[in-house]
């Protein structure tokens, strides 16, 4: 009988008025399309971004991508292995416990412990050790000059926490009751459901304008435009092309459009594979390749075709064009291969970037006007990143650097050859791109990472496509640009009705 | 009153339960080897080779596949599936919080189905061919072949955006529950109403009924007294297996719906690739349907006495 009477209850709420009323005052609620599992920053297997407003890093980025102080006043290099972090007094956890040396290196130890099997690890390997020089004071060594770690300091997994607590609760339950400095402490957790923050009056920056925030999680798109539309979430993330019009015409949502704020998409080259170890061959795909009609036509504009990898708000950043659309020196280049009729190749793709089925569909037939024949294989994504980057031995894929905003982690991984998701095979790249991690002087830096955009360029390890903008909903209440780093600070997001 | 032969009917039954969960047991384990390597896939794109080997051996990957079997086994047996990759909690703690919200919505979606569609089927089957019951099976057809993702996107559409009545997503309110099982009990309501009314037609054409007919009995009480009791046999037994396929998560309209329930879980989990809570989603899905479909069993025997044994 109680299924029963739920199901007549229901019913009766049809016909019950109902608000939709947007969120009371110095509230507000973020839809994300994924759900959040777990908030301890030194173990995340997914994006940052909640735990972003739980913690703080040394080092902070601003609204222009700079790096500025963050609980750390100052830093500099002593020798080309050890950086110094001078670090803000007088701050303090959600729980009271200090802010401290101790807690910087308790937080760095506790993801370079070979035992705790840090699915990040990765991102601050080349630490070798942390040392407390006083309660104020650390120093991080490092196994090799490494010009990248004040930017290591920037993002997950660095963001630091409470020694006491979390050896008090241990990590499962730190991680879901996770206590930072951040501007935002802590409420509830409901897998699935939601995650709620509240101000933290006491924050060292000062006192946040929105006072509490619940995130939640709804993966389908049009359920989460709708949302916002309906005035059930005031801030979307992850708004599906097709859907931003519906954001536009509404007359009580905007649409936010960070140029260039989402991934680079490429199309990947199995370089060891005939015929596309030829660079003519290469050359002759990369000019094939209508970039601005694809972005022009099918992404409506939401992205910007490129030369290069390295998005232009990254460090080491070269302005180079897109290759040229021409399909007859196209063909000029395949007579001078050796392949005056073409080829047959295989691509494959996945549903995963902007309209991805429909841009891999248009590029097999700009390969088709110029005498290659694709056979393309659309792969479900959960199948598709086992078999890419080894099958191909075209294939599609976005890479971004992302919380770094620096030419390496942009470059590195996709174009060195031996690293798992590289299939280039470059020798002059590997030199450079080898010598880069080598040096700390940045104009020098700078330098070498041009140099190896050039050689790219030249030598087409990967064909570069387009740089796809980050899309995001908000109420006409809410203040938000969006950023490069796609973060969502909230500390930074006030509401119109609250000024 | 349990005879010897129903006995063995009812032992025979769950031995082939017991011989089915171990067929899924298999399949579910070496499914994770078909894809590949399980540990390069779970670390992250810039992990190092030897980062890979060392989660891997933590894993357990790298012992004998049989080995690998019997500890697989063993823990179900316990009720371990280890840990989520991406929660580091228990499988099947993870399942289990779950369970109310997808039990929820499953009751609700089976409750106004089953109730519209007796109460339309038997309408149709009543009034056989009239215009009435060409209406009912129009709907009926309709409910059964609209997909269930592009029904909830329309719902959505046209109950949340345009008429603002109800919200699109989540839980916990009354309001969110009614797009969702809408949505989800729109193919049962469809199937039960065409059950209801052929099961009801060819009852109606029993010689029995023939009889009453002829005895003088009101059109209204042939059709409750004598006629629903039999035709509703079938359509308990087919009832008892949409519940059990509903319970093992409604896995689109739970993601439309961002409905917090075990079909969710199962999306999210093959897409981050989760394994243990794929593995643990995907046995308990079949032990439903093989507990179910034992009951339902069970009562056949007991509810028509034409099949005694």
């Amino acid at each position: 009988m109680v299924n029963l009477r739920t199901f007549v209850l229901a019913v009766a709420a049809l016909v019950l008025p109902l608000s939709t009323a947007a969120a009371a005052q110095n509230e507000i609620t973020i839809a994300r399309s994924v759900s959040t599992t777990a908030m301890d920053p030194g173990f995340l297997r997914e994006a940052a971004t909640i735990v972003d407003n739980i913690f703080d890093t040394l080092v902070m980025r601003d609204d222009d991508m700079k790096l500025v102080p963050g609980l750390a006043d100052s830093w500099k290099a002593i020798d080309d292995t050890t950086w110094q972090f001078n670090l803000r007094h007088g701050v303090k956890f959600h729980d009271g416990e200090d802010f401290n040396a101790d807690a910087v290196k308790f937080t760095i130890d506790r993801i370079l412990d070979p035992a705790a099997n840090s699915p990040t690890i990765s991102y601050i390997r080349t630490i070798a050790s942390v040392e407390v020089v006083d309660p104020y004071t650390v120093r991080i060594k490092t196994n090799g000059p490494d010009p990248l770690l004040p930017t290591r300091m920037s993002r997950y997994p660095t963001y630091i926490v409470p020694p006491k607590y979390v050896q008090k609760v241990g990590n499962d339950v730190f991680a879901r009751k996770p206590v930072g400095t951040g501007p935002y402490k802590f409420v509830e957790f409901i897998p699935d459901q939601h995650v709620i923050l509240e101000a933290n009056e006491d924050y060292w920056r000062g006192k946040p304008s929105i006072k509490k925030v619940t995130w939640r999680a709804i993966p389908d798109g049009t359920a989460r435009v709708t949302a916002l539309i309906t005035g059930e979430a005031d801030l979307v993330e992850n708004v599906p092309v097709d859907l931003a019009p519906m954001i536009e015409q509404s007359p009580d949502a905007d649409l936010v459009q960070v140029k260039n704020g989402g991934l680079t998409i490429y199309l990947g080259l199995v370089m060891k594979d005939k015929p596309l170890d030829n660079v003519k061959v290469r050359q002759a795909l990369d000019a094939a390749i209508d970039r601005k009609g694809i972005v022009d036509n099918i992404l409506r504009g939401m992205a910007t075709p490129k030369g290069t990898q390295v998005g232009p708000a990254d460090f080491g950043y070269l302005d180079i064009p897109p290759t040229k659309y021409d399909p007859q020196k196209a063909k000029e280049l395949l007579k001078e291969a050796g392949y005056p009729d073409g080829f047959s190749i295989k691509m494959q793709s996945s549903h995963r970037y902007m309209k991805d089925g429909e841009v891999a569909q248009a590029i097999a037939q700009q390969f088709g006007d110029i005498g290659v024949k694709v056979d393309q294989e659309v792969l479900d994504w959960s199948v598709y990143t086992q078999q890419v980057p080894r099958k191909g031995p075209i294939f599609m894929l976005g890479w971004g650097s992302t919380q770094t905003l620096d030419a390496d982690a942009a470059i590195y991984a996709i174009m060195r050859s031996g690293e798992p998701y590289s299939t280039a095979d470059v020798p002059e790249l590997d030199k450079l791109l080898d010598e880069s991690r080598k040096i700390v002087n940045p104009a020098a830096r700078e330098k070498v990472l041009h140099e190896v955009q050039k050689v790219a360029a030249e030598t087409v390890p990967l064909l570069t496509l387009y740089q796809e903008d980050s899309l995001y909903g908000k109420a006409k209440d809410v203040v938000f640009a969006g950023r490069q780093d796609a973060r969502i600070p909230v500390f930074d997001i006030k509401l119109k009705s609250a000024e | 009153m349990i005879s010897v032969k129903t006995l063995s009917f009812i032992t025979g039954r769950a031995l082939q339960g017991v011989v089915v969960m171990f067929g899924v047991s298999l399949i579910v384990f070496f499914a994770l080897f078909l894809t590949g390597d399980p540990a390069a896939l779970m670390m992250p794109p810039e992990a190092s080779r030897a980062e890979i080997e060392a989660f891997r051996q933590a894993m357990g990957f790298n012992d004998p596949v049989l080995v690998q079997y019997l500890r697989f086994v063993g823990g179900i047996l316990h009720g371990e599936f280890g840990n989520s990759l991406r929660f580091q909690r228990p499988a099947l703690d993870l399942l289990l919080d779950r369970l109310p919200a997808t039990a929820l919505l499953a009751f609700v979606a089976l409750a106004w189905s089953s109730l519209l569609g007796f109460v339309l089927g038997t309408i149709a089957a009543i009034r056989q061919n009239s215009g009435i019951d060409f209406a009912i099976r129009v709907i009926s057809l309709l409910g059964q072949a609209i997909p269930v993702f592009w029904l909830a996107l329309l719902l959505i559409i046209v109950f949340s955006l345009n008429l603002r009545w109800l919200p699109s997503s989540g839980i916990g309110t009354v309001q969110q529950l009614v797009l969702p099982s809408l949505a989800l009990g729109a193919y049962y309501f469809s199937a039960i109403t065409r059950l209801v009314r052929a099961s009801l037609i060819e009852v109606l054409g029993e010689n029995y009924i023939r009889t009453a007919r002829a005895k003088g009995i009101s059109n209204w009480r042939i059709v409750v007294h004598h006629a629903l009791r039999n035709a509703l046999i079938p359509v308990i037994t087919v009832q008892g297996m949409y519940f059990a396929s509903l319970l093992g998560g409604a896995l689109i309209t739970e993601i439309i719906f961002a409905w917090p329930g075990i079909g969710r879980l199962a999306v999210d989990s093959i897409q981050t690739k989760d394994f243990p809570v794929v593995q643990a989603v995907v046995i308990f899905a079949a032990l439903v349907f093989v507990v179910m479909n034992f009951l339902v069993d069970i009562a056949y025997v007991f509810l028509n006495p034409r099949i005694r044994l």
